[in-house]
């Protein structure tokens, strides 16, 4: 048996190895180097994530305000902000709403359609792929205030919206969708807008999915459907909770979309946690409160994320 | 590559240079002259401050001052506005001269980010023209006064009289809430509507409380807010009279519950049914006279002084009499960092005096807050105006300081318990109770 070992190179060439000084003078500039690369990148973050993100969680446990003789002199108050809010009606509502708005719209409608959306596109018989891409792709592409003053438009209670003018065909009357069915308007408009991320994703993880394991499962009789239950879907598990992941924690911070559709409202039906913030934060001036609810939905966000990662065993 | 490091190096001064330069800029230019901002957020208000800066820059140019005016014109909401001029007001990035409605002007004041006025008051010979009684409204809790009001108004029920004398309902002005409530009963059993809009619930923002609660609560109780300690009272009785007030008219199924959860509230009500004729009353200050239902207002009615008529308030307990709650509208504050306070203040007193004032009054439709515009063209071709700067005489208003903001929070809550039928009167009053406890903190309540 034959041991093979790789010699230097600086050996098999008859180079001499550089003196130690040399090497300590190529790791300072390579140190210079990092820093210069990586230095501004950093200084940024702190500046405008890390240092904001700190002084959010010192203001949370003070009862700092905008205005009022309280904007003067804050006071360190504890835990006190933490306690009125989770006993608050509203904010524990808001919670729920967000969870729903986030359970129906994200993890369900965006990865259940986005899923489809890819697995249509993967297949190597549909005409038009480049078509179909495109117009899923563009809700991801439009603005956000754009797409939700286009939706209101769709939804306007008015006989000339998009959506009344449909249904009038069928003899309806005129319908303020965003008055009577506030909920499932926005989950509509966010699945709409986050489909096309979720198809990219979905099949960018397809395309690695190997076609001989595929071409067995269909030899041994397995069913498509069984085909993407027990073949696909295992093996896409990491990419399919990773957007799980992160289409999770742009739904719970959600907030253009939302407030420009509905405001939070009627009677605070669609009033998720983004919004509750920023009433409390900005409209009543509380910063404490608001940014003490902002913290609550940090962990919330935090303890989603861990299980995720958990589930999936993906690295990020 | 040394080429290329020096024209980075190039770029990287240019910018610098720039951006230091922008930070520094300053309003006051070499050749002596100062270039001031004013900050309008309503297109009514806007279009008639273009119309007078010129003359401004004019008087002050006849007396040697050469003070250039610069519009910084934003149409924005209410809450809009609050929440960008907070941002402002605290980055000390605010114009030298804004005009804001003036339930705004105590928590700003309070928290020290607008300049105290009394000073240049004093010496202002238009300030012995302002009635009495708004001279004492505009002093704050410590003593100051912090914003010049310039119009001001009486907030009553404006009614549809072409459409209430076609459905043969009493349009005579209504003795008691007992009264009023009968009346548009009959009205919704004719109509099958709902008559009459006051605001209430979230949706409305801060409005709910001074347009919608307030003006009621002043009219029976007037002991909600002591100026001296500066604290509310949770427990004063007219709350719990109110709140019930609101319960009734909405187990009788006369508010517009769905429209008043629309996030614009005051579009599908005011803006689109009572011009229509189907909601017959609603609560509105003078300006609807102008701004809202005025030729040139956000929903013109045709014939407005024919069709439209007011009542003041119907008393709410026994020995209340009708009455109107006085608005003070709004006025023009300076910033405690603004750089040309003097000057601010010169364009605030220009604005305030005669042809300027007029100008706006007629514009915004509000009555005027000192006793020399009666004659001034175009406000005295206004008798709807005119009549309301008489009707301030008599009209009921309590001012109040520090926590207004948290208590108009909390009256929201809780009468949009009542709307959404989660609770009765004594249910959203107990609701109120706690929520301004909780937000008002010790300091601030009895």
């Amino acid at each position: 048996m034959t041991s093979i070992t790789d010699a230097p190179a600086s050996a098999a060439v008859g180079i001499r190895p550089p003196s130690p000084k040399r090497r300590s003078g190529r790791r300072t500039r390579h140190s210079a180097l990092l820093l210069l690369l990586l230095g501004p990148a950093a200084v940024l973050i702190a500046a405008f994530i890390v240092a904001p993100a700190v002084y959010s969680v010192y203001l949370s446990f003070t009862n700092t305000q905008l205005t009022g003789f309280a904007a003067r002199d804050p006071q360190f108050v504890g835990f006190d902000n933490f306690v009125y809010l989770l006993t608050n009606a509203d904010f524990i509502a808001s919670i729920g709403h967000t969870g729903e708005f986030v359970l129906y719209s994200a993890i369900i409608g965006q990865t259940v359609l986005g899923m489809v959306a890819a697995l249509i596109l993967s297949r190597p018989w549909i005409r038009g792929k480049g078509l179909y891409g495109a117009a899923i792709l563009m809700p991801m592409v439009v603005p956000e205030v754009v797409a939700s003053l286009t939706w209101a438009s769709v939804l306007s209670s008015d006989s000339s919206g998009t959506l009344n003018q449909l249904t009038g065909l069928f003899g309806a009357a005129s319908t303020d969708w965003l008055q009577v069915v506030p909920m499932a308007s926005i989950i509509a408009v966010n699945i709409w807008r986050g489909i096309a991320f979720a198809m990219i994703m979905f099949q960018a993880a397809l395309e690695d999915v190997p076609a001989e394991l595929i071409e067995a499962a269909r030899i041994d009789g397995a069913s498509a459907v069984q085909v993407f239950r027990h073949v696909t879907l295992p093996l896409i598990r990491g990419p399919v909770f990773l957007y799980l992941l992160l289409t999770t924690i742009s739904t719970v911070g959600a907030f253009g979309l939302v407030y420009l559709l509905t405001q939070g409202g009627p009677g605070g039906q669609t009033r998720i946690a983004a919004i509750y913030i920023y009433e409390r934060a900005l409209q009543f001036s509380q910063i404490g409160i608001g940014s003490a609810a902002s913290i609550i939905l940090l962990a919330i966000v935090l303890i989603l994320g861990f299980v995720y990662v958990r589930l999936a065993k993906v690295e990020v | 590559m040394k080429r290329n490091r020096g024209i980075a190096a190039f770029v990287v001064a240019v910018v610098a240079a720039g951006g230091l330069a922008a930070c520094s800029a300053d309003s006051s230019s070499s050749d002596g002259s100062v270039t001031i901002s004013i900050m309008e957020f309503q297109q009514t208000r806007i279009d008639s401050i273009k119309k007078v800066l010129p003359g401004f820059e004019a008087a002050m140019k006849k007396q040697g001052k050469d003070i250039k005016v610069k519009l910084v014109a934003d149409v924005l909401t209410d809450d809009q506005f609050k929440t960008k001029v907070t941002q402002q007001l605290i980055a000390g990035q605010a114009p030298d001269l804004i005009d804001m409605g003036d339930s705004l002007v105590p928590g700003f004041a309070g928290a020290g980010y607008l300049a105290p006025l009394d000073d240049y008051l004093d010496k202002w010979d238009g300030w012995d023209h302002y009635y009495p009684q708004f001279k004492e409204a505009m002093v704050r809790q410590d003593g100051h006064i912090y914003a010049l009001v310039h119009d001001t108004g009486v907030q009553n029920l404006f009614y549809r009289k072409d459409v209430l004398t076609e459905l043969g309902i009493d349009t005579s002005q209504p003795a008691t809430w007992d009264d009023l409530i009968a009346r548009l009963v009959e009205v919704k059993e004719k109509t099958g509507g709902t008559p009459i809009v006051i605001p209430a619930g979230t949706a409305w923002g801060g409005s709910t409380w001074t347009e919608g609660f307030q003006p009621i609560l002043g009219g029976t109780d007037q002991d909600y807010y002591d100026l001296e300690t500066g604290k509310w009272d949770l427990e004063s009785s007219g709350f719990a009279a109110v709140f019930d007030l609101y319960s009734e008219l909405y187990s009788n199924g006369l508010l517009p519950v769905q429209d008043l959860e629309n996030p614009n509230p005051w579009e599908p009500t005011k803006y689109v049914k009572f011009p229509a004729g189907e909601i017959q009353v609603a609560a509105q200050g003078t300006s609807g006279w102008k701004f809202d239902w005025g030729p040139n207002g956000a929903a013109p009615i045709p014939d407005l002084t024919e069709k439209v008529d007011t009542w003041q308030y119907p008393a709410l307990r026994s020995g209340d009499e009708p009455f109107g709650w006085s608005g003070l509208g709004s006025g023009f504050a300076i910033p405690e960092k603004s750089e040309h306070k003097d000057e601010a203040m010169l364009l605030a007193q220009y604005l305030s005096s005669g042809e300027p004032l007029a100008e706006q009054l007629v514009s915004s439709g509000a009555a005027a807050p000192r006793d020399d515009l009666a004659d001034v063209k175009p406000y005295a071709d206004e008798p709807k105006l005119l009549q309301a700067g008489e009707d301030l005489q008599s009209s009921v208003y309590v001012p109040t300081g520090d926590g207004a903001e948290q208590i108009a929070q909390a009256i929201a809550a809780a009468t949009e318990l009542i709307i959404t039928g989660a609770a009765d009167g004594k249910e959203a009053y107990a609701a109120f109770v706690k929520d301004a406890t909780d937000l008002l903190g010790p300091t601030l309540v009895k």
